[in-house]
């Protein structure tokens, strides 16, 4: 008789790490720059600073002067003068202009604070990587806080 | 997140000021700049050649041996 536990998908244990070999030369690479650090756009919605699952789009034309946070959760003297210490996006786009990257995806994206795990893994996480996966990113960069 | 997205067959790589924190997720690739707090990712504001240096080391870990779930501690002085 078999096993009920059989019938079971096979989920990813947490001591196997995922990898993706890199293909190709950074030089030919575009860049997607995912965050939590909750960032956004001057216009854009602001994040719930007690706990957000939702993310906002960061188009790659977007300098840092022009980026906002809303976090109550890590030290603000660095973002406060400078986005580009947790969101690096003027820095991508040196080292596109430079050639030591290919490039930039269109869109970057940032979620904000949440310790809503449960609905983050089964609802947010999957959402947004299929929008990351849109972008045909030759790599992504991820920052925290 | 980062596993999801090497599920999905795109190669990753995240700057974590939270080397702990990070290790017990298991990355694909993970670049932790030693000293620095959770808010300064990349070092100082406005210095524009450190930043790109962490930049440049994180994504050369992408042309790097692969070394799944460690996360690779440097000093940026």
């Amino acid at each position: 008789m078999a096993d009920p536990g059989e019938a079971k998908p096979l989920e990813l244990s947490r001591y196997c790490v995922p990898f993706t070999p890199f293909a190709g030369r950074l030089e030919d690479a575009s860049i997607c720059i995912v965050s939590t650090a909750g960032i956004r756009t001057r216009d854009d919605k602001p994040f719930d600073t007690e706990g957000d699952t939702t993310w906002r789009v960061i188009p790659a034309e977007a300098e840092a002067k022009d980026l906002r946070y809303d976090d109550s959760h890590y030290d603000h003297g660095c973002v406060d003068r400078d986005m580009n210490c947790v969101f690096p996006i003027d820095r991508v786009r040196e080292l596109a202009a430079e050639g030591r990257v290919g490039g930039l995806t269109a869109r970057h994206f940032s979620l904000g604070y949440s310790q809503a795990l449960r609905e983050l893994r089964a609802t947010t996480i999957p959402a947004l990587v299929r929008e990351i996966d849109r972008e045909r990113p030759g790599a992504v960069l991820l920052t925290g806080g | 997140m980062q596993r999801s997205i090497e599920m999905i067959g795109i190669s990753t790589v995240v700057v974590t000021v939270e080397p702990e924190e990070t290790r017990q997720a298991r990355p694909p690739r993970a670049l932790a700049p030693r000293g620095f707090v959770a808010g300064h990712t990349l070092g100082r504001p406005g210095d524009a050649t450190l930043q790109k240096r962490i930049l440049m080391d994180a994504l050369g870990l992408l042309l790097g041996p692969a070394r799944p779930g460690e996360v690779i501690e440097q000093s940026f002085d």
